[in-house]
């Protein structure tokens, strides 16, 4: 299901309220430290833990890059597959895949907290998990401030409060630096490429569409209603972006930017505003995104350098 | 022989799994004791996982047997009449609509049902039936369920997709509850015994059987439904899967003759043993990671069938 859009907010009152939420914190957490650890997850559910968790189970690669961000990385027992930064999470112990979970191997790594992914992660499976009596948090972080919040959450839980409340605030920070940086150039239109067969773009409900709008692009599929929309070669050559934005097909691959070459009447190949981004930078929803997002808004900026430099 | 069969499989699947236990351990468990992992990993994820699957596999080839005399057809198979369609329809679409997960086993159910009896009612028709007709309209409506399918994960791709891709190739992974396909499998043997013999005499013909005083359209009536309900409860446990259905009748047949009174409580055992070594060996082969079961029977049956019908072409 599409995560609620984050609509445009005035920005600065915005940012006060986290700040004044990120300074209460610290001083609310101790005072809870000693009794119960209470929180309520993405899906609005409360999450309770007796003691911060020790044996943690994160089903997917976002979730374990999370958790490390947090300083629990240690805590994690068990992960899924393609859980591959930072390094340290490449030698966890791997229980299946985000779709297809092995339920044996994760009971009998006796996990206190499963993180789960509210969107990816199998259903039944985490129904039974939770008739076990095993405590789960659903994480789906649609935003930027989602992904702060369930930053300072999972540190609550793994026992680092300050250290989320920190990497939340390091986060929150570097989007804002970003906004201040880019927030008043003019705009950019934009494609944004998820995927190139068939080719999938992403709207300004996505995540991805955030940050496009972020850095003052014109996400020219934005409009659309599904999250992740589908257009046709046509109306991607129709809608003439000023530049093209791919993540794919691999970290260090880009193949699917080579191909835009042959349409040479686009405005973006006659000003080679092909852009390349890792893809695990922007789209894991982790604080690796700030990086991520700080690499599009510099991309954009060369797209409006070339706007009055030479033609070809 | 099959019975031994049965305990060996259920015994195997019990004691295989992805985390290694020791066959002690296991069998501890059994005398109310063990350590608490080991009984968490038996009683609440292998014991009514292996229950599930063997109920399962004896009601797709019991199913199986049923669809292939009510057809007259070898070939045919639990799903020939765009059953499992439905139901997958049914259950993407609750999916879609995002209704709880509790109810994905009931709208798919209800899209087994369905399919059902718009087969039934397009290939009855006014005038008479005919098995070659109802395998038609069967294998149209099926066809039609698959477009279906390929439309509504083209235009709504549900974060569910992976899980329904699963599904769709047969996975037990999902299956919850054992109580309703084991209910509906002793039912169903129950109720076929008796009618073994008017089977055994309408595989040989509606003329002949009609001659011999079976009243052959309500007998194909019945065996319809149960067939249809049977697999309507194991399309809904466990997702399609494949080639169950369609060989074990098939090779019993070779071994034990053509008595439906023989051969279908036969079927229910042998369907059973079937799946759930497969389900092991799919818990197992590549574990960590989990492969549905599907792609087990799968790689077991086509080899056996082309063989079974090489064979039968001498």
């Amino acid at each position: 299901m599409p995560a609620s859009p984050a609509r445009s907010r005035p920005p600065r009152l915005w940012w006060l309220a986290v700040l004044v939420f990120a300074l209460v914190l610290p001083q609310a957490a101790p005072a809870a430290g000693g009794g119960n650890i209470s929180v309520s997850d993405d899906r609005g559910r409360s999450v309770e833990l007796s003691e911060p968790a020790q044996r943690i189970v994160s089903l997917a690669p976002h979730l374990t890059e999370l958790l490390f961000a947090v300083g629990a990385g240690d805590r994690i027992v068990a992960t899924v597959a393609h859980a591959d930064y930072p390094d340290a999470a490449r030698s966890i112990p791997r229980v299946g895949t985000a779709a297809q979970l092995d339920l044996e191997g994760l009971l009998a790594a006796s996990p206190d907290l499963v993180i789960a992914w509210g969107s990816g992660s199998p259903g039944t499976a985490l129904e039974r998990l939770e008739k076990l009596g095993i405590t789960v948090y659903y994480s789906e972080p649609g935003d930027f401030a989602g992904i702060a919040a369930d930053l300072r959450r999972l540190g609550r839980l793994a026992g680092q409060p300050e250290r989320g409340v920190r990497e939340a605030r390091a986060f929150l920070n570097a989007v804002a630096t970003l906004r201040e940086e880019f927030g008043e150039r003019p705009e950019v239109s934009v494609f944004y490429q998820v995927w190139d067969q068939p080719l999938m773009t992403v709207n300004d409900g996505h995540l991805i569409g955030e940050a496009i709008r972020l850095c003052r692009g014109q996400n020219v599929f934005g409009h659309l209603d599904s999250l992740v929309p589908r257009p046709g070669l046509e109306t991607v050559i129709a809608a003439d972006p000023e530049a093209i934005v791919s993540g794919g097909p691999g970290e260090d691959r880009e193949d699917w930017l080579e191909a835009w070459r042959d349409w040479n009447q686009l405005t973006a190949v006659q000003r080679d505003n092909l852009f390349f981004i890792p893809p695990s930078l922007l789209q894991r929803h982790t604080p690796r995104l700030a990086d991520g997002t700080r690499m599009l808004c510099e991309a954009l900026e060369l797209a409006r350098e070339r706007r009055a430099g030479p033609r070809r | 022989m099959l019975g031994a069969g049965a305990v060996a499989s259920v015994l195997s699947s019990v004691m295989l799994g992805s985390v290694n236990l020791p066959a002690r351990d296991v069998a501890s468990v059994f005398f109310g004791e063990g350590s608490a992992l080991a009984r968490l990993l038996v009683l609440e994820l292998r014991l009514p996982r292996t229950l599930a699957a063997f109920a399962t596999g004896g009601l797709l080839a019991v199913a199986g047997a049923l669809m292939q005399v009510l057809l007259r057809n070898p070939l045919a198979d639990p799903y020939v009449l765009g059953i499992s369609g439905g139901a997958a329809v049914g259950a993407l679409l609750t999916m879609i609509s995002g209704l709880g997960l509790a109810w994905i086993s009931g709208s798919a159910f209800a899209g087994a049902l369905l399919s059902t009896l718009i087969v039934f009612g397009l290939a009855h028709g006014t005038g008479s039936w005919t098995p070659t007709r109802l395998l038609l309209t069967g294998v149209v409506v099926a066809a039609g369920w698959g477009a279906v399918i390929t439309f509504l994960l083209a235009v709504r791709p549900s974060p569910e997709l992976p899980g329904m891709l699963y599904w769709l190739m047969g996975d037990l992974a999902h299956a919850r509850g054992n109580v309703l396909p084991w209910l509906t499998l002793i039912v169903i043997v129950g109720l076929a015994l008796p009618l073994g013999r008017s089977l055994n005499v309408l595989a040989r013909g509606p003329l002949q059987a009609a001659v011999l005083g079976v009243s052959v359209r309500r007998l194909e009536w019945t065996v319809y439904l149960l067939a249809a309900l049977v697999t309507a409860v194991a399309v809904t446990t466990a997702g399609t899967i494949g080639f169950v259905g369609l060989i074990i009748p098939h090779m019993l047949r070779l071994v034990i003759g053509n008595d439906q009174r023989l051969l279908l409580p036969a079927s229910a055992l042998a369907g059973g043993i079937l799946l759930t070594l497969a389900d092991t060996l799919a818990r197992t082969v590549i574990a960590p990671e989990q492969l549905p079961v599907g792609v087990i029977t799968a790689m077991l049956g086509v080899p056996v069938f082309l063989y079974l019908l090489y064979r039968s072409r001498t």
